[in-house]
């Protein structure tokens, strides 16, 4: 049995569902009774509930792509911070993909305070101790560009269904975009005045996250601005 | 600072708890042995030890001259102050007040405040300049739990061992104490209420309750504790418990 | 002020209210910009701000807990919150209010998803008339929602208390100076949970009784607006609609 419509507002502590639901991220369970834990769209399929966050900090997880800050540096690797309450250990190793002699090699050429840093996230204990690694192609120290960072939360809807609003906006934007996960996102393309529309698009997104018909409206306004002669 | 229990222990404890049983082999409305010692200290106007099993509580009363407050100038001044000496427990550090001693000072305050145990204006010397000052400074000795019972007792039977200041100001035949509050702490583990908790129950409970009722049964304070929760049912509980042996502890204050 | 002959006249209290009811109530949540999570409350002449920070790394290291998050809480009156102004910082009152309030709240939160982060919820009090704790309480547990927070429920606040010897809702600062008795109450809504009682003053069994029921009323009230306040904050239209 449910107790609230699809997509409907929900608030911690909200009765959603009762008897046989599984239980997703954003709800909680006690009894046969499923109940929302945060402030979000109810997100009802099948037998499934979700809640999907409006607010919220990022937590790492394993194989999470993020965009990271060095904040700090050891004798093999360094302190990234991922906007989030835990901050990510990068190992020489991890981003040069290769074994370094530490020894021999001065690894304070590779990174240093403030480079941005787009990685991969290879492990998370327990305890929220988080590793990190370059391991693809694109990842790495970045260069150039431009970073905007919204709440994580939102991310979900930057990528889109399969990829849906990331490629309308790489391609009607015409700029190269790296989404990390910890809502940080890097633009890179030749035409300022379609990274600007692009980053614009972003915060819109980030604002009406929870209101249907986004992709349009974000497709509409890229191709607005492009017409007016962002060429 | 918090203190590690180990699983095992906290399992053990809640285990027994929900079938009615205590680490020390108590009832669930028993206290431990309770003394009560006056006079000990001579520096001091009133004073008392109080000892709840292994935890024991000193305090002193003082009563000086001083100011009364500007709104009330024909009023003594009452104040409670509360120390946890790093002596008594590992996890107690040196240093200013942190909160649990305030917290532990103001429940007691509030006993003796609010059921104007203390006949205030009887200590007015001269209006808007003088007044006595009575203060009872609470020392946690030896920590093994219930540090607010053991406290609040002390600060009666202190109070009530009052002998009257040597000074050509004081004209009242002794200190007018007119009742006798007493604090009785209730303990939740496992849904089950407990009396007076010992360290070990305090460390897993997962609330407290402490009620302070005058002689004709009636509550003068109230302080919930610990992050769990109490159901209405369970308050009403506790005020039974917090009456039935809040007559057992006044016994102790003579 | 002089203590007013009687505080309850008719039926009436001095600000026209009945025993059983509550000033006019504002909770907006999502007021700073800054903060994770925040909420603002009037209750009456209260008004009373919440921000919350965090989950965030947890300074110093060695108070990180390694299996959960640690939540401090800061209660604290704005000097001219008062008719006398009050010095600034602690003191001995708001650090036991801090305590109280902290645990309150505590119950209703999934901390253990936070290992050694910090969650801080931060209380100010702008202008005060009696029962800015319960408000604080309030605002702070729509602060921590507005946050993203993981909450089992929310924790809604109210005090009560005896003044003529009637059971009355939500004391203004008058009649908590002249009434006998003042009862803080924070309830966890959805199980009917106590997670904060205070009391001072004189209570008998029936009146205790009473007391408590006028707080889960009141309580059930501040609840409604709570949730209202939160759906309200994201109830935005897109643009040009």
């Amino acid at each position: 049995m449910l107790y609230v419509q699809n997509r409907e507002m929900v608030v911690p502590g909200q009765l959603i569902a009762e008897d046989g639901y599984r239980v997703h991220e954003g709800a909680f369970r006690e009894g046969k009774f499923v109940y929302a834990s945060v402030v979000g769209l109810a997100d009802l399929r099948e037998r499934e509930v979700r809640v999907i966050p409006l607010q919220g900090c990022y937590v790492p997880k394993r194989g999470d792509v993020v965009v990271g800050i060095v904040v700090d540096s050891h004798y093999s690797g360094w302190i990234l911070d991922l906007a989030s309450p835990y901050a990510g250990n990068l190992f020489v190793s991890d981003l040069l993909r290769r074994k370094v002699d530490l020894v021999r090699e001065d690894i304070s050429q590779y990174l240093s305070m403030g480079d941005v840093v787009v990685a991969n996230v290879k492990d998370v204990d327990e305890r929220m101790r988080v590793q990190l690694e370059a391991s693809e192609p694109g990842m790495g120290k970045v260069e150039g560009g431009k970073m905007v960072e919204l709440s994580p939360m939102k991310i979900p809807r930057v990528v889109g269904r399969k990829g849906s609003m990331l490629n309308t906006l790489e391609r009607i934007g015409e700029c190269k975009l790296k989404v990390g996960q910890n809502g940080r996102i890097m633009i890179w393309g030749r035409n300022q005045q379609m990274i600007n529309a692009v980053v614009e698009a972003l915060l819109m997104i980030e604002r009406e996250a929870h209101i249907s018909g986004l992709t349009d409206r974000v497709r509409q306004m890229l191709e607005k601005i492009k017409s007016k002669g962002g060429k | 600072m918090y203190e590690m229990i180990s699983k095992v222990r906290r399992d053990y404890i809640g285990d027994l708890a929900r079938q009615g049983k205590r680490v020390d082999g108590r009832a669930l409305n028993q206290y431990r042995e309770v003394s009560v010692e006056v006079g000990s200290i001579k520096s001091a106007q009133g004073s008392a030890l109080v000892k709840l099993g292994r935890t024991q509580v000193l305090a002193g009363v003082k009563i000086q001259h001083a100011e009364p407050f500007a709104d009330r100038p024909d009023s003594g001044v009452l104040i409670v102050n509360a120390e946890l000496l790093p002596l008594a427990s590992p996890t107690f550090e040196s240093g200013r007040p942190g909160e649990d001693a305030i917290e532990l000072a103001r429940v007691v305050d509030r006993g003796i405040r609010e059921s104007e145990a203390i006949d205030l204006e009887k200590l007015a010397i001269k209006s808007g300049e003088d007044v006595w000052a009575v203060f009872i400074d609470i020392y946690a000795l030896d920590h093994d739990g219930n540090l607010i019972d053991a406290s609040a007792l002390a600060a009666m039977a202190a109070l009530l061992n009052v002998k009257t200041p040597e000074d050509e100001a004081w004209t009242l035949p002794g200190l007018p104490v007119t009742k006798k509050p007493v604090a009785v702490t209730i303990a939740k583990i496992n849904g089950k209420l407990m009396v007076d908790p010992c360290l070990d129950e305090e460390n897993v409970m997962d609330a407290r309750i402490t009620m302070t009722t005058i002689e004709d049964g009636s509550l003068c304070a109230m302080q919930k504790g610990g992050i769990g929760c109490f159901s209405r049912e369970e308050l009403e509980q506790a005020y039974e418990l917090a009456r039935a042996k809040s007559v057992e502890l006044r016994a102790h204050l003579g | 002020m002089e203590k007013p002959e009687k505080l309850i006249i008719d039926g009436k209290r001095l600000d026209g209210r009945a025993p059983e009811e509550m000033r006019p109530l504002k909770i907006e949540a999502g007021v700073l910009k800054r903060a994770d999570g925040s909420a603002y409350v009037e209750l009456g002449e209260n008004k009373v701000l919440a921000a919350v920070y965090g989950p965030r790394e947890m300074h110093p290291r060695h108070l990180q807990r390694p299996d959960t998050a640690v939540l401090r809480c800061r209660y604290n009156m704005a000097p001219f919150s008062v008719e006398e102004r009050k010095r600034p910082g602690p003191d001995r009152r708001s650090v036991e209010i801090s305590k109280v309030t902290r645990q309150a709240l505590e119950p209703v939160l999934f901390l253990e998803l936070y290992p050694r982060s910090v969650i801080d919820i931060f209380i100010e009090v702008l202008q005060a008339d009696a029962g800015t704790r319960t408000a604080g309480i309030t605002a702070a547990a729509v602060a921590l929602a507005d946050a993203g927070i993981p909450m089992r429920d929310l924790v809604s606040s109210v005090a009560v208390g005896k003044i003529d010897d009637m059971i009355v809702l939500d004391l203004t600062k008058e009649e908590d100076q002249w009434g006998t008795t003042d009862m803080p109450v924070a309830i966890v809504p959805r199980k009917k949970l106590v997670s904060l009682l205070q009391m001072d003053g004189n209570l008998t069994e029936e009146e205790f009784k009473r007391a408590l029921d006028l707080a889960f009323r009141g309580c059930e009230q501040i609840y409604q607006a709570q949730r209202q306040a939160l759906k309200e904050k994201y109830a935005i239209k897109p643009e040009g609609e």
